[in-house]
């Protein structure tokens, strides 16, 4: 890393976590704000079973101890949030902080190995069209990926399930029997589902080979070139590191939503599944748990693409 | 060579001594092996796992396994004692007394000596479940419990505010320690003992695993001698499909509940055996009376005549299941089998809509005064079921024959809820009701009972319905009773104030290996310590 960027780096960190703080706060106001307005509420959860009159509710809110303003129940969850304390899930009691924490790990086992996967097909592929030019083998792969991407995600996973079991003769029963920790085959396939269906592989090779292309076109790769220097090594943080963040950073929205429909389809038990179940019972301090760790993990994944921006490219912070 | 012998009988000693019989209760005396795992799949999660502050009915089944309440009910619906050996009621049916066992004890924590149950425990329930700070479901139904005390050690005294007929199949509630929750004095779901609970029953909690699967393990000390199988395990699945796949590969053992779509396959199979059991619920089409056009009995019959029940029990689920002619599940005492479902007649649907003054309007549809007979009907979806979409696709078709404009509307269940519970703002809707064995359907028709969030949500409003419900209740005989209900039954199958359609017989399957297996209709485990697998097809 080259000394002139490690001060620009150290100002965008610190202006980006300001700017973050602020950004969750407003997720967390509107968030909440769509959960009070919207139908329903968590005491139907908590009283299915008996109608719910006005009585009973009123005397469960009276048990937990809560407000009646929206404004004051709001401000009481942001004072507890600041000391760390995200309350407990209205369905089944446990702290909201340590439920999010692990199904958001096994979310990002899923969405990380799944992106890589991801790259991993897509890249090469970008590199060839890009160096030799659209011939037939680019050209049907290309065609390939796009209609793969447009494939619905959980129509491949109930394809993939069902060849794994009638081909194959093995049940993708993911995290395995209750006696295995890890079941690496397990794991595959919805790694699979999710790095194929989630619409990013298209997008991967259209934008890094556009690009790589525009780089190879530049001036000076020319120059390295009739140098006899590598261009891969030259092109290889403007062409391929930029454009890859840049793709990861803004597609990791749409992975965290696919991944909910590949954790439903799997049983695989992470962040899409629960968010899902929670909406259902309006489990309110739940859905602002996870909501605000989905958008730290947007927030992070373009903050480190911003810096890998500045990194290879100090001025950029200038611009 | 000279030592050989002594380490012989040394080896044959340990071999002896580790064969002898574990310490504890009485192994069954049924002859049958244990041993064995059950592996059953549930469609959703548990909430939490002690019997209070849960509501659902998975966590229902669990807490089944791991708890005992004071008396249980046996195959034959009839009342067996449990934790309590026998009892005792007063002339006046106001003072229940129980006399407790006293060889029974909660599920040990590790390394602890095992608790005694008491009479304590018993009245700490109480106290629990009734506390203003417990949110429960359960508190509605103890109302009519006055107070507890303890008489001694082993018994307990109930005083009731008003006697009650059935009341001993009540105190079937599940008991919970004393020295369980962290709280003693209201329960709520972030106790530990929510998701850590100590019962008495044939199984206890071991742990859940990384994918939220519940491990039980047999309970060596349970009073009424050890269960056969070793360990149960509640696997949790989002999606039905994937569920009857997993059964299908062995992955699990049983499946509670068989989406009926699966029915065939599953039926084709040799290895599994699919047992029916009847849940005490029935589905409805149910009419908001405050529209006038359905305010008129004419209209809701005639549409019970269009519609085509049997073909679409048939068509949808695979003709699993019992057409109802009244407002109680089939398989309850109170069903009147002499009332029959009203036969499937579009031409007398037509002559009652003509009689209630409507004619056909050029364009097909019912008119009276100006007034076209076009109605919303609004469904909810609480989770996937294609059936559903077909029943109301194929009631919309049937009532379009006979000149009637049906819009159907799916919305999101809470939504729904407050639309027809708080607003009513529908005209028709289709729903289920699932009841408990009491057969007490009150708050559906009772005029007191039309209000924000009260059952009787189409406003239906009956003077003699009111009179009858009201004796219904009031009644300690139980042939009076059972002579009321099925007036009421008939009455109100006249009245139409839905049209009831069907019970759905519910399937459980579960691999061959399993033996012995009673099912109880919505508890589900009650019996389950008697269930056994062959040594040989343990896993």
């Amino acid at each position: 890393m080259k000394l002139s960027s490690v001060r620009p780096i150290a100002l965008l960190i610190s202006k980006e976590l300001v700017i973050a703080a602020f950004l969750l706060l407003g997720v967390s106001f509107v968030i909440f704000i769509i959960l009070f307005l919207s139908p329903g509420d968590p005491f139907s959860t908590m009283l299915k079973g008996q109608m719910l009159s006005g009585a009973a509710k009123a005397g469960a809110r009276e048990a937990l101890g809560i407000s009646q303003a929206w404004y004051s129940q709001y401000l009481s969850w942001l004072a507890n949030m600041l000391h760390g304390d995200f309350g407990t899930s209205t369905r089944t009691g446990l702290p909201v902080l340590g439920e999010v924490i692990r199904v958001g790990i096994n979310t990002l086992y899923l969405t990380v190995a799944s992106m890589l996967l991801t790259l991993l097909l897509a890249v090469p592929i970008a590199i060839f069209s890009a160096r030799r030019g659209m011939t037939f083998f680019n050209w049907t792969s290309t065609i390939f990926t796009y209609v793969v991407s447009a494939l619905p995600i959980f129509w491949l996973g109930y394809i993939v399930i069902y060849i794994s079991m009638h081909q194959f003769g093995f049940f993708p029963l993911a995290f395995g029997s209750s006696s295995q920790k890890f079941d690496w085959l397990n794991f595959m396939l919805p790694v699979f589902v999710l790095g194929i269906g989630n619409g990013t592989i298209s997008e991967v090779v259209r934008y890094l080979r556009e690009e790589m292309e525009r780089v190879f076109s530049e001036d000076y790769i020319r120059t390295a070139h009739a140098k006899g220097a590598s261009i891969w090594k030259h092109s290889f943080k403007e062409g391929f590191l930029i454009p890859i963040t840049e793709t990861i950073a803004t597609k990791i929205p749409f992975i965290l939503g696919g991944a909910v429909v590949v954790e439903q389809v799997f049983n695989w038990p992470g962040m899409g599944r629960m968010a899902w179940q929670a909406a259902q019972d309006r489990d309110y301090p739940l859905i602002m748990g996870i909501t605000l760790l989905a958008a730290i993990i947007v927030r992070l994944g373009s903050l480190i693409q911003r810096v890998v921006h500045i990194m290879v490219n100090p001025r950029a912070s200038q611009e | 060579m000279k030592r050989l012998p002594s380490v012989l009988l040394l080896i044959f000693f340990f071999v002896f001594i580790m064969m002898a019989p574990q310490a504890g209760a009485e192994p069954k005396t049924d002859g049958k092996p244990d041993g064995g795992a059950l592996n059953y799949g549930e469609y959703g999660r548990p909430t939490t796992l002690d019997p209070i502050t849960s509501n659902d009915m998975i966590s229902m089944r669990i807490t089944e396994l791991i708890f005992n309440g004071l008396v249980g009910i046996n195959e034959k619906q009839e009342i067996v004692p449990e934790l309590a050996e026998r009892w005792e009621m007063s002339e006046d049916g106001k003072f229940y007394t129980f006399y407790l066992r006293q060889d029974v004890t909660w599920h040990p924590k590790e390394e602890e000596e095992p608790v005694p149950f008491t009479a304590e425990d018993v009245i700490f329930t109480y106290n629990i479940m009734m506390h203003p700070k417990t949110i429960t479901s359960m508190k509605v139904r103890y109302e009519f419990i006055e107070s507890v005390i303890k008489m001694d050690d082993f018994t307990v005294q109930f005083t009731l505010k008003r006697p009650i007929l059935n009341a001993l199949a009540k105190f079937s509630f599940k008991v919970i320690p004393q020295h369980g929750p962290a709280n003693q004095e209201f329960l709520s779901r972030e106790d530990p003992f929510a998701q850590k609970p100590i019962g008495t029953g044939p199984y206890m909690l071991k742990n859940i695993t990384a994918d939220r699967e519940v491990i039980l393990v047999a309970n060596e000390n349970y009073f009424k001698g050890r269960p056969h199988i070793n360990k149960f395990a509640a696997r949790p699945f989002a999606d039905q499909n994937i569920m009857s796949q997993a059964l299908l590969f062995n992955a699990i053992d049983m499946i509670v509940l068989v989406n009926h779509r699966d029915i065939p396959q599953i039926q084709g199979d040799k290895r599994y055996v699919l047992q029916p059991y009847n849940a005490l619920s029935y589905s409805f089409f149910g009419y908001n009376m405050r529209n006038p056009l359905l305010a008129d009995k004419r209209v809701r019959k005639a549409f019970t005549y269009a519609v085509n029940r049997q073909e679409m029990l048939d068509s949808f689920f695979q003709g699993q299941g019992t057409i109802i002619s009244g407002p109680f599940a089939p398989g309850s005492w109170a069903y009147n089998l002499d009332v029959q479902p009203l036969p499937f007649d579009p031409q007398k649907a037509i002559e009652l809509l003509n009689e209630a003054g409507f004619v056909k309007g050029d364009d097909g549809i019912m008119v009276k005064d100006g007034q076209k007979l076009s109605l919303t009907l609004k469904v909810p979806i609480a989770k996937e079921s294609e059936a559903v979409k077909r029943v109301v696709l194929a009631f919309k078709n049937y009532l379009n024959k006979i000149g009637v404009d049906i819009e159907g509307e799916f919305k999101e269940w809470l939504s729904w809820k407050e639309d027809v519970f708080l607003n009513h703002e529908f005209d028709i809707i289709f729903a289920s009701w699932v009841f408990d064995d009491s057969a007490d359907i009150s708050s559906l028709f009772h005029s007191a009972e039309i209000g924000s969030w009260k059952n009787n949500f189409g406003a239906y409003s009956n003077p003699e319905i009111d009179s009858l419900i009201v004796e219904s209740k009031l009644t300690l005989d139980h042939e009076k009773r059972r002579t009321i209900n099925r007036k009421l039954h008939a009455i109100i199958a006249d009245e139409s104030p839905y049209t009831f359609l069907w019970t759905l017989t519910n399937y459980a399957a579960f691999n061959k290996k399993l033996r012995r297996v009673a099912i109880h209709p919505y508890k589900f485990f009650s019996f389950a310590d008697d269930w056994f697998i062959p040594t040989s097809e343990q896993r």
